[in-house]
């Protein structure tokens, strides 16, 4: 049996379970969502997809790649329902949890392709930096219609920014570090004109963050901003030539509503790529 | 300012913000305020939607302190919210409120409140920025409005609320249209009807106007008839005063119902502005063409049972004249005089304590023309329609023929559907929350204006002359029913039912 065919006929068999106990389920979907999580991302994709799957209700694809286990797909399905407020039933969205090992971890598209959802986006989660060329990424490229990552998760800015760019005009991006940081920008946005003449930006916060903060900052400006940066697990202080900028009200966002916000979005998104050049 | 004026602001997809402003809810006691309005507010806080720079001042003639009003907003808040109580989100609102106990018409205390707003100003920022809210007997609302008017200041912005009943005919309509006329412009008046601003009633207009394939078949060639339903279940829930004066034709028909013809009959609007949008709903409320008295049913609830429950009739309930003709519900054929929809009925019905509540527009298409498996489809063949629910429910049902497995040609109906709550599950806002943020940020799309009041209660006003001539012999419905036989025969006599429940 194919892998295909058997993620199938464990989606049949699930929905039978499911409809057997009195309560009407319906399925819905808004989207395939993909999520490419090597072994040291695969509990922190899980967390995620909890707090998501509730606002998104999707096909999700997990893709768990294991290159130096033994060749083979080990499948794993199941539903996550949850009851509709109001009315006796609930929605139901699938999760296919696929363990690539070995060779299969290298021809991802072919295992993805048959199991979108047809008519719907595809949005990929890239957990971790992507291997820039090598052929799962160029193959999930091509099956996506948006590429989400967190460059706060690579340890090669800004230099990868230059390898994302390449991607640019093959695949809508989204950075969950560009997105955590859009309450800043308003801050930011909201000293003009007087920020027009900037020279220094100061950032307490991740690296990947404070850099597309600055590229922003320059892109928008079209001239060099100087930026220093002391090292924070979150976003925590933002200062333009010394004068530190109002924080944005009530606490970071969650993992889940980053993502979550990501995934409403469609299309490319200019600014960001400006950015994302010069960061 | 615009990104073109400040290109940091292109493309950062910041929240709808309003400017700083005050808030002023005329009738801050009152039941409105606590069950609607307060936890509105709330949910915009709990999501970060109000302005950085804000001020709430209540006014009312109940005797009690800012202390006193607060802890009372704050139960309403924590009883009839829709989001979790968070104390840090509650204490920053509870900062910016501040009550004013006066009757609406003593100078003094209207005095009071406006220098409660210079000291908003002075310490919180809000720029002379005015959002005055209503919420209030229809009966204050021209000294509120007059007292307004005369303390009027040259800075900021003033936007003005104003609750239904807008009048209680053409006549006092258009009086109270000429008093805010001496004060405000009509881009500053928000008059509410709260259900333009469910999500579901707006979704109508993406419905129609962002699918290309509904807009083609929108018209008289392939729609049969439309059905509304606006039903409650509940009595007049100690809003007999109110009700015995009004009745279903002005507590509902006049706005609700109307409004909901209008949305699903309207053109294209060229784009989603508020004269646009506005501008095409008045167009059809135009031409609603006046019913005849055999086109208008009204009906009023007698004893019954509601949901297992013994419930009394509409005469015995409390402050209801023993005999009392005011409808409890009222149907009508409607028909839109344009050419998409000329000879396209519009059956609509509304009314108290009917067998379910419900909001529902159903498009009914016409039959297919030369069905091949007529014969063996038994009860199976039915028209499809499309069904819009508003609430509760919220979502979209297309019935549609499909056969049974097995042997054979069976047809059977099967629905289609799409859940709000299904696909989007982020919770639906509440009417409330939408028209109040809109009003703060000046966007009247989801208001009504004052020409398509007028048309409203023209078409309101012919119905009830007809009435006046004689004597309904009430009751004439259980309560728990939908509605009295003559609503029935209303549809029937076209060869059409209500939709079956």
């Amino acid at each position: 049996m194919s892998v295909v065919t058997d993620v199938e006929r464990q989606l049949g068999e699930l929905r039978e379970q499911e409809a057997a106990d009195g309560t009407p389920d319906l399925r819905t979907s808004v989207m395939t969502h993909v999520a490419w999580a090597p072994p040291k991302w695969a509990d922190a994709a899980r967390r995620t997809l909890a707090g998501l799957d509730e606002r998104h209700p999707s096909r999700t694809i997990l893709l768990f790649p294991e290159p130096r286990a033994k060749t083979g797909i080990d499948v794993t399905v199941s539903m996550r329902c949850f009851a509709m407020a109001g009315v006796t039933r609930e929605v139901c969205s699938e999760v296919i949890e696929l363990r690539l090992g070995g060779k299969r971890a290298q021809a991802p598209a072919s295992i993805v392709r048959p199991l979108l959802i047809s008519d719907l986006p595809t949005f990929c989660r890239w957990r971790g930096e992507p291997p820039w060329g090598e052929p799962e990424l160029e193959q999930l490229v091509g099956v996506c219609d948006r590429l989400v990552v967190d460059s706060s998760e690579w340890t090669g800015v800004p230099a990868a920014y230059e390898q994302l760019a390449l991607l640019f005009d093959r695949v809508a991006v989204s950075d969950i570090a560009w997105g955590r940081a859009r309450d800043w920008r308003g801050r930011l946005a909201a000293l003009w004109p007087g920020i027009k003449k900037a020279e220094r930006l100061s950032v307490t916060g991740p690296k990947a963050d404070a850099l597309l903060l600055a590229g922003w900052l320059r892109s928008r400006l079209r001239r060099e901003v100087a930026l220093t940066r002391r090292s924070a697990k979150e976003l925590t202080r933002v200062a333009v030539d010394g004068v530190a900028v109002d924080a944005p009200l009530g606490g970071p966002p969650t993992a889940s509503d980053l993502l979550s916000a990501e995934l409403d979005l469609f299309g490319r998104d200019p600014i960001y790529e400006a950015s994302v050049k010069v960061a | 300012m615009s990104s073109a004026e400040n290109p940091l602001l292109e493309g950062l997809r910041l929240r709808r913000t309003p400017e700083p402003c005050a808030l002023v809810i005329f009738g801050a006691s009152g039941d409105l305020t606590s069950r609607k309005l307060f936890p509105a507010l709330y949910s915009l806080a709990f999501r970060r939607l109000l302005p950085e720079s804000f001020g709430i001042v209540g006014v009312a003639r109940t005797k009690q302190t800012t202390k006193e009003w607060t802890a009372a907003m704050k139960k309403a808040v924590q009883d009839h919210g829709r989001d979790p109580f968070k104390q840090d989100v509650w204490s920053a609102l509870a900062d910016s409120m501040t009550y004013v106990a006066t009757d609406f018409a003593d100078d003094h205390g209207e005095d009071e409140v406006l220098e409660v707003l210079r000291s908003f100003d002075a310490d919180r920022g809000t720029s002379g920025n005015r959002v005055y809210y209503l919420a209030v007997p229809p009966a204050a609302f021209e000294t509120i409005v007059n007292e307004l008017g005369e303390r009027r200041g040259d800075d900021g912005w003033t936007r003005l609320i104003v609750e239904k009943p807008f009048g209680h005919d053409a006549a006092s309509a258009d009086e109270l249209n000429e008093i805010l006329k001496q004060w405000f412009r009509e881009d500053e008046v928000f008059r509410i009807d709260h259900y333009l601003g469910k999500e579901t009633v707006q979704n109508m207009l993406a419905l129609r106007f962002a699918n290309g394939i509904f807009e083609p078949i929108w018209n008289r060639q392939f729609i049969d008839h439309v059905q509304i339903t606006v039903a409650e279940s509940i009595g007049v829930e100690g809003r007999a005063g109110f009700y015995e004066s009004a009745g279903a034709v002005r507590d509902i028909f006049q706005n609700h119902l109307l409004q909901l013809i209008a949305l699903t009959a309207m053109e294209p609007p060229i784009d989603f502005t508020a004269d646009s949008v506005r501008n095409e709903k008045v167009k059809v409320l135009r031409s609603l063409h006046t019913p005849g008295p055999k086109s208008v049913v009204r009906g009023q609830y007698g004893r019954g049972f509601v949901e297992g429950e013994e419930v009394p009739g509409y005469r015995d309930e409390p402050d209801v004249a023993a005999e009392s003709t005011t409808e409890t519900f009222v149907a009508a054929k409607l028909y839109v005089d344009n050419w998409r929809w000329a000879d396209t009925p519009f059956y609509v019905r509304a009314g108290k304590r009917l067998a379910r509540r419900e909001t529902t527009i159903a498009i009914q298409f016409q039959r297919a023309p030369h069905p091949p498996f007529a014969e063996i489809a038994g009860d199976g063949l039915r028209p499809n329609v499309l069904l819009i629910h508003v609430q509760p429910d919220e979502g979209v049902s297309l019935a549609i023929g499909a056969k049974v497995p097995g042997q054979g040609m069976s047809i059977r109906t099967v629905h289609m559907d799409f859940l709000y709550g299904g696909a989007f599950r982020t919770g639906l806002p509440e009417a409330y929350e939408r028209l109040i943020l809109d009003a703060m940020l000046g966007d009247a799309t989801l208001f009504t204006r004052a020409d398509e009041v007028d048309e409203q209660w023209e078409l309101v006003d012919s119905i009830v002359a007809a009435w006046r001539r004689d004597r309904p012999n009430f009751p004439n419905y259980e309560a728990g029913t939908w509605g009295p036989r003559s609503a029935d025969e209303l549809i029937h006599r076209d060869g059409r039912s209500w939709r079956r429940h």
